[in-house]
């Protein structure tokens, strides 16, 4: 007969750590139990109110049957194998064990720490939801099931990390998404043996052939409603416990340009921010570059008054325009850097020795030209339009600024054409990256750079070649509202 | 097993490579060497030369919708595998000889008005980095690189026409045939190594999938590129008149003059770099297909070392020819322009005679 003692020095043998409990105790007709849970991520008032309580009923010679109908946790599990209690117990659950039974109760009364669901600080909108994902994988899909309601929804859950074994759920809208592709992703997931999963970034690194690429192939999502439209254009979602950055795939460069506003507005205000945004990149990225060019290689570019200003104000520079433009966007990084790191005590500090020490006093010091400043200044604000693209388009603006400083426009033009050539060439999973631009699909150029009415965009994207194609049907009788 | 997938290129990336390539290809010394020779006639052998391609590129876009097979494989399929490679070889060398003057062009241009200093062949150098691995690339990248090089093109040529318009004077033209004959065709046969377009549709056949109309499309394309060419021949002659036989890198100088530049800066400059990526490409693709010829004569499919071969050649006649510039134009004037015409003109209207499958 299998003794409650020795259940539990079979548990704590390889759990030996001094956090997870054994609360052993009895019915009142002296029925022995034992929960075995760690401490901090269940939830203890649960144990009591969800299995103690209704377990003091229980007869002395209850069978395991009498004891589970007794429990009245909702998430309850049975299971007889010593490593499916371990990985429950370290998964947040309480492992019950009964006194002379070999098998045992999983009860869910996981609460790990987190924090509320909130509106994310970097897709914050104006109008349209507020709510964003949290680090907890349950509240996440809760959230999504909460939008998407139709049986068509298949979550498909996986565990990656020898150590953190990390849950991961596959979300897609069966019917929409294209076929095999949940399961093409799964399979890349799994094939990967890694210790821990401690964010989404490190599965979107397993999610392309090219992890060396300076593009990503995954897009991202950190709203609900973000998600779950783009899993209705019939993507596929990735949701990872602990992050709450979700992941959607296939990925067309284009994503990151459209806001989560743009779909909240008017379309011709939408497709106004839109031209800005790529207007705006397009300046961040070369502006800097041109600036070193012109200089250096044709002043004829800039107009004459300009001209005139700038020759004032780097007369008696001591610096090179492009060791003045690199080391102007140097400390543009490193201030950016120091920012984001410092404690928030010292942020006024740091504005004030920014802005005001290097910046002002480096102008009037004549190290550095006022022109310089304000071109990297504004590339700066113009590359924060897009800030999910922010990786690729500060590395872009290093290298562009490099290019032009030696090999002038034309190496700008090289690098463009090099660009453009590697970047028609890349997929996500099937989908080209430039879609709908090369190869270029009519229909979805209208959500693209532009952000046509609801009525234009009455089919799904056409690059991902989704099953179900239509998403709106307009209403017959228009002219009768 | 693993199959080898034909990398495929769609009607409309052909229809836009018809256009904007076309375009690009004839905008730097033609119009000053037509202007040169044929003076306020310039547009007639450029008219000549683009009626008589247009014909054989309707044609060669017809003959598309009578078979589905590569001319490789019509080639093939007629004389033999040898014959074709054989023939396969020769367009290799028709491509090569199609980018190299071009290549000499650009070189001029870039050296001339992208920099103001004088700098040296090193600048232009990285042209073959790039060359190297653009030409490693199949149709498909072709056919995507033109999709999106089209926008780029109607932008910046949009903008350099409004910029130029203005300021011609078009009775510069008139009046017009008073240039002899013999001029005009000699210019017309001069020129003829520009105008490969139908030996890129050649290359193109059995690659896209032929459906009713598509070979007017191309044809129209064509045309259309054809009609923005002639529209810019005329804008540089009605600008500069007598004096366009000496200004050089004509798409540089009709906006030269536009009245808005003094007070906004050389805008047209910015415009001509985003040109210049059209143009890269457009000289790239013969590069691209000499690569595809010799991987296809030879055999060998690794197009990446072909394609360093090619460009390491093309550099190194760049480095030791590239000062005889004149010397290669009459070079290409006087005797080049027969090859042009065997390969543009006799093989692109023989190939009708190929035996291919009835579709």
């Amino acid at each position: 007969m299998v003794t409650l003692e020795k259940n539990i020095k079979s548990v704590k043998d390889v759990l030996t750590s001094e956090d997870i409990l054994v609360f052993e105790f009895k019915s009142d007709n002296g029925k022995r139990f034992a929960a075995i849970f760690a401490d901090g991520i269940v939830d203890k008032t649960q144990i009591g109110e969800l299995v103690v309580k209704p377990l003091r009923y229980a007869e002395k010679d209850a069978d395991f049957e009498a004891v589970k109908l007794l429990l009245a946790s909702p998430e309850l599990k049975e299971g007889n194998k010593k490593k499916d209690a371990i990985k429950e117990i370290l998964n947040g659950n309480a492992v019950v064990f009964i006194d002379g039974e070999k098998d045992f109760l999983i009860a869910g009364v996981k609460s790990p720490p987190m924090r509320a669901v909130a509106e994310p600080p970097t897709q914050v909108a104006v109008h349209g939801p507020r709510e964003g994902f949290i680090e907890d994988i349950k509240i996440n899909l809760g959230l999504i099931r909460k939008r998407i309601k139709t049986e068509q929804l298949q979550v498909k859950t996986i565990f990656v990390g020898d150590k953190s074994d990390t849950a991961i759920s596959i979300v897609y809208i069966d019917g929409v998404c294209p076929e095999g592709l949940p399961e093409k992703i799964e399979k890349e997931i799994m094939e990967n043996k890694i210790d821990i999963v401690p964010d989404s970034s490190y599965i979107s690194q397993f999610m392309t052939r090219k992890p060396r690429s300076l593009f990503k192939r995954c897009g991202t999502a950190e709203k609900p409603d973000v998600f779950c439209a783009k899993v209705c254009e019939g993507r596929v979602g990735i949701v990872v416990d602990g992050s709450p950055i979700c992941l959607t795939v296939p990925y067309m460069l284009v994503e990151d340009f459209q806001s989560v506003e743009d779909y909240y507005i008017n379309s011709y205000r939408s497709t106004t921010l839109r031209v800005l945004r790529v207007l705006a990149i397009l300046l961040g990225i070369f502006l800097p570059a041109l600036y070193i060019s012109a200089q250096l290689f044709k002043i004829q570019i800039i107009p004459f008054q300009l001209l005139l200003k700038i020759s004032s104000s780097v007369a008696g520079l001591p610096l090179s325009p492009s060791i003045e433009m690199f080391l102007t966007l140097f400390v543009l990084e490193v201030l950016n850097e120091a920012s984001i790191r410092m404690p928030k005590y010292v942020g006024l500090a740091l504005s004030v020795v920014g802005a005001l020490v290097l910046g002002d006093t480096a102008v009037k010091a004549g190290i550095i030209s006022t022109p310089a400043i304000i071109i990297i200044a504004f590339s700066a604000i113009c590359l924060y339009t897009v800030p999910n693209n922010i990786e690729s388009t500060t590395t872009l603006r290093w290298m562009y600024l490099i290019i032009a400083g030696s090999a002038g426009p034309f190496g700008m033009v090289l690098l463009s054409a090099y660009l453009i050539c590697y970047l028609v060439s890349e997929q996500s999973y099937g989908v080209p990256l430039v879609a709908p631009f090369a190869p270029l699909v009519r229909s979805d150029l209208y959500d693209s750079f532009i952000k046509a009415n609801m009525y234009t965009l009455d089919t799904r994207p056409k690059a991902f070649k989704v099953k179900e194609k239509v998403r709106l049907t307009k209403n017959e009788n228009e002219n009768d509202k | 097993m693993k199959t080898k997938t034909i990398s495929k290129i769609s009607v409309r990336q052909i229809c836009f490579i018809m256009l904007a390539y076309t375009v690009v290809g004839k905008l730097l010394s033609y119009p000053t060497m037509l202007s040169y020779f044929c003076e306020r006639d310039l547009l007639v052998p450029a008219l000549i030369d683009f009626l008589i391609e247009g014909i054989i590129v309707w044609s060669i876009a017809f003959l598309c919708s009578r078979t589905d097979k590569t001319f490789f494989g019509l080639l093939e399929g007629t004389f033999g595998n040898v014959f074709a490679r054989i023939i396969y070889g020769l367009f290799a060398v028709l491509f090569l000889f199609a980018v190299l003057l071009p290549i000499c062009e650009q070189e001029l241009y870039v050296h001339t008005i992208f920099y103001d200093t004088v700098p040296s062949l090193v600048v232009f150098m990285p042209f073959f980095v790039f060359a190297i691995y653009a030409g490693s690339k199949r149709f498909e990248n072709i056919g995507r690189c033109a999709d999106l090089c089209l926008p780029i093109f109607v932008i910046t040529m949009f903008v350099i026409f409004i910029m130029s318009f203005g300021e011609a004077q078009w009775d510069n033209l008139l009046p017009i045939l008073k240039t002899p004959a013999d001029k005009i065709f000699f210019m017309a046969a001069g020129s003829i190594f520009r105008y490969v377009e139908p030996c890129w549709l050649l290359m193109f056949m059995g690659r896209f999938k032929y459906k009713k109309g598509d070979a007017a499309k191309i044809t129209i394309s064509y045309a259309a590129g054809a009609i923005i060419v002639l529209l810019f021949l005329a804008t540089f002659y009605g600008i500069y008149g007598g004096l366009a036989s000496s200004r050089t890198f004509a798409v540089s100088r009709t906006s030269l003059y536009f009245s808005a530049i003094e007070t906004i800066g050389r805008v047209d400059l910015i415009m001509l770099y985003v040109l210049e990526t059209v143009m890269v490409f457009a000289l790239v693709l013969n590069v691209q297909l000499a690569v595809y010829c010799i991987a296809k004569c030879s055999g060998w499919d690794n197009r990446a070392v072909i394609s360093l071969i090619v460009n390491v050649a093309l550099a190194v006649v760049l480095i030791t020819c590239g000062g005889f510039y004149n010397e290669i134009y009459k070079l290409y004037m006087n005797w080049l322009w027969i090859f042009f015409v065997i390969f543009t003109v006799l093989v692109p209207c023989l190939a009708w005679a190929l035996k291919r499958r009835q579709r």
